[in-house]
């Protein structure tokens, strides 16, 4: 019997692709491969008859891939294992993996082959890291930490590493402006100037603190946000419920209506 | 009257969101528009919901009056002018800085600007117009703007706002001509529907020369058909050849053409084509009456309807490119659902509505004669009115359908779509995997998004039961509907009217205390009728 092989790879978008990479070309069948994304140099439970492949990121084999994807597949399906590779969720390296695969043989069909569980598996994390980038687009809060030159700062704390799509929304909208955009959750940042260019960094501690200093600041607007947004409900209509089905509570950090 | 002359931008903020928040119309959707270099703001076509109030409605836009002192003496309305209330009054610059300060934290989306009417509608509507020119060209906002019309304001006013705004809406108030009568004694329909009129036809020549501009263009072509409308011809809708006709105008300076002139006079043949096709329900100069709905297409007398402007003002946004709305109140006058439903459909038929919004009638002046609801607002009617303008705008459903002359009110127990299946049993159940797309929108449970990956995944195989809760199908509706592969999910369903009743109302409380665990489907729809008892 064949054994397993396990392709350990570095936690992130590149260590994956990298990973796929090595995966696909061994020719070793695709029944007996697994990837798994190795967090903080821990690996989970060791298989016993398994064969562990450590993979080596390079921007050759991420490129590679993700061109394939494009190119043999669709672009829906890059748009899809892209939104996928940046959740959160312990199977994505598999799933992504699986679905590439099977994406080969059977085309540009394969976003809507619904019969294969790698394909349902990859539609609900899809679905739940676009609802997380709407979320985040509705209700990020830009504060003005900073006059002449004004610096916008919003903070969120999303399950999934959204900051790039949210960033890009931004980054359309407010084009004139000087903005960051902070994710506690995964400690990074972006940073917007006015002439488009964006970047975003992983952030060091003393930067962080850096942030939540400027965060400190009281604004004159989020006073009269507040009075608007209490005066806006009709008391008739009052439902607390409704309110909590619209916006449950896990979510009104950082939002200045909610303090 | 209390006038608070000295009110802090605070305070007039407090009074006059606290005037506007019976305004029911809080979206932002209806046009995709990416950014502009150095200016604030973009849109998007599906909207974006920002925060939701504590009665859990959203908040996408600055929803605010300019002015809530007004001449009239609208009996449902907490401004009248007999009131006895605080009054406040933005200056353009108050509302422009509100905006611009909420656009940049990501509170909103952009402003909603009505207003009570003072001296006079033309007045107000100037008013109007000097913000929204404000906001767009000195603070160059480029965010999303819904403005109301003020019923009897001049044409050459509503035009200019439509310039700058994305959306407007002139509000029917009142479903029937007789309650607006009763209820808005300085308002008249002709004075409502007008403005609709000239909005309808400025969007439709808009379209024609200057494209879509960002607006939903399938969808468009979409309702479009539904409608039997006949589609202007490629030639006009290329884009090349409008710039060439614009620039050839402005070149002649032809001061007596309008946008409209160009089209009439340079593609005759089109416009003849298109009246014999259905289309006349558009021409400005017909004077149908509907019966049933008590809409008429008003006579435009010598009104000038065409786009006029054009030359003088920014047309890169296109003119109210996100369409227009309308709302009425629901509750304060004695229509039935049914004539409620059937002022919806002609609005979207004859006037090209993008959306129709009902608001349960709250009854702000304590009027005893209005009081026909025991003193709380219909909020259930009002959700099943939404539920039925889905089903019509998106489902292929007519009022007809839906409601009658003979049952002319909504089911308090069941959605109007299950109401409807289990009323048509005849066409149950639907093989998943043979059914047109249509006929799966029909079925309970099934919404357009699931409908399509059904489609989509019939292409690599079969669907069962397990896939169908996989994509979004609301089983526990659509169960009693449906046969995968000519089976039914369970072998002990039976496709049958009390059967499913008792099924989907077993667990809810209120029917159970009422007809008990044998409900019928009869007995539901015996007791329909929303002014018999409480469903709330």
């Amino acid at each position: 019997m064949k054994s397993l092989r396990i392709y350990q790879c570095e936690d992130s978008v590149d260590g994956i692709f990298s990973a796929i990479y090595d995966a696909g070309i061994s020719g070793y069948g695709h029944e007996y491969i697994r990837i798994q994304p190795v967090v903080n140099g821990q690996s989970s439970e060791l298989e016993l008859f398994a064969d562990y492949i450590e993979v080596e990121i390079s921007e050759k084999k991420v490129d590679s891939v993700l061109k394939a994807i494009r190119e043999k597949i669709s672009y829906e399906a890059y748009t899809y294992v892209m939104r996928v590779v940046i959740s959160s969720e312990p199977d994505r390296a598999d799933v992504i993996y699986q679905f590439i695969t099977y994406g080969f043989t059977i085309g540009a069909k394969i976003t809507e082959a619904m019969q294969l569980d790698c394909v349902r598996r990859m539609f609900t994390i899809n679905r739940n890291v676009n609802n997380e980038i709407n979320r985040f687009v509705e209700i990020l809060r830009f504060k003005e930490v900073q006059k002449e030159p004004s610096l916008l700062l919003a903070v969120m704390e999303p399950k999934h590493s959204i900051l790039p799509m949210v960033t890009e929304h931004f980054a359309d909208r407010f084009n004139p402006e000087w903005f960051i955009i902070y994710d506690k959750t995964h400690h990074e940042a972006s940073f917007h100037n006015p002439d488009g260019r964006w970047e975003i960094r992983i952030l060091t501690k003393d930067e962080e603190e850096g942030i939540n200093k400027l965060n400190e600041v009281e604004e004159e607007y989020s006073g009269l946000w507040k009075v608007f947004f209490d005066t806006i409900a009709v008391e008739e209509r009052k439902s607390h419920e409704r309110q909590r089905n619209m916006i449950p509570i896990y979510l009104r950090k950082n939002m200045p209506e909610f303090e | 009257m209390i006038f608070e002359e000295n009110a802090t931008l605070s305070e007039k903020l407090q009074i006059l969101s606290d005037a506007a928040k019976y305004d029911v119309a809080c979206t932002s959707s209806g046009v995709d528009r990416k950014s502009k270099k150095g200016e604030l703001g973009a849109t998007s076509a599906p909207g974006i919901c920002h925060a939701f109030a504590a009665d859990g409605r959203c908040v996408s836009l600055l929803k605010i009056l300019f002015t809530n002192e007004c001449i009239y003496n609208c009996r449902y309305c907490i401004n009248r002018v007999s009131n006895d209330v605080p009054r406040a009054t933005f200056t353009p610059e108050e509302v422009c800085e509100l905006t611009m300060e909420f656009y940049r934290r990501n509170y909103i989306e952009g402003l909603f600007l009505s207003s009570g009417i003072v001296q006079s509608p033309d007045y107000t509507m100037e008013l109007i117009c000097k913000t929204l020119h404000d906001l767009r060209v000195v603070h160059r906002f480029n965010g999303y703007i819904h403005c109301k019309t003020i019923p009897g304001a001049s044409s050459e006013l509503i035009e200019q706002v439509g310039w700058y705004a994305d959306r407007m809406s002139v509000n029917l108030e009142l479903p029937t001509e007789e309650g607006l009568k009763k209820l808005a004694p300085n308002k008249s329909r002709r004075n409502i529907l007008m403005p609709m009129r000239q909005i309808q036809s400025g969007m439709a020549e808009s379209r024609e020369l200057l494209g879509m501009k960002g607006g939903n263009r399938s969808a468009f072509w979409h309702t479009q058909k539904r409608m039997g409308r006949d589609m202007p011809s490629d030639r006009l809708v290329s884009s090349a050849y409008k710039q060439s006709m614009i620039s050839a105008d402005k070149a002649a300076g032809n001061k007596a053409s309008g946008l409209s002139d160009v089209i009439s006079d340079g593609t005759k043949d089109v416009i003849i084509k298109n009246d014999g096709n259905g289309i006349e329900d558009v021409n400005i100069n017909s004077n149908k009456k509907l019966n049933t709905t008590g809409i008429y297409i008003p006579d435009s007398g010598k009104r000038n309807t065409g786009l006029t402007q054009w030359r003088h003002v920014d047309t890169s946004r296109g003119f109210v490119p996100a369409g227009q709305s309308t709302q009425m109140i629901i509750g304060a006058t004695g229509e039935s659902d049914y004539q409620i439903l059937s002022v919806t459909e002609a609005l979207y038929k004859k006037f090209d509505l993008k959306r129709v919004f009902y608001s349960a009638f709250v009854n702000v002046n304590n009027d005893s004669a209005l009081d026909i609801n025991g003193g709380k607002p219909p909020l259930k009617r009002e959700h099943r009115l939404y539920q039925a303008d889905w089903l019509l705008r998106y489902y292929g459903f007519e009022a007809g359908e839906i409601l009658s002359e003979n049952r002319p009110f909504f089911n308090m127990y069941l959605d109007p779509k299950c109401d409807w299946a289990l009323s048509h049993l005849e066409n149950f159940p639907v093989e998943i995997n043979t059914a047109d797309y249509n006929t799966l929108l029909r079925v309970p449970g099934i919404g357009m998004k699931s409908a399509g990956r059904i489609i989509g995944a019939r292409k690599t195989g079969n669907v069962d039961f397990e896939m169908l809760k996989a994509m979004g199908v609301v089983m526990k509706r659509a169960v009693y509907f449906i046969t995968c592969n000519g089976h039914m999910m369970y072998d002990f369903l039976k496709v049958e009217e009390d059967y499913i009743t008792r099924s989907l109302m077993a667990g809810e409380q209120g029917v159970m205390d009422a007809f008990g665990e044998s409900v019928t489907y009869k007995q539901l729809t015996l007791f329909d009728d929303f002014q018999l008892g409480s469903a709330e």
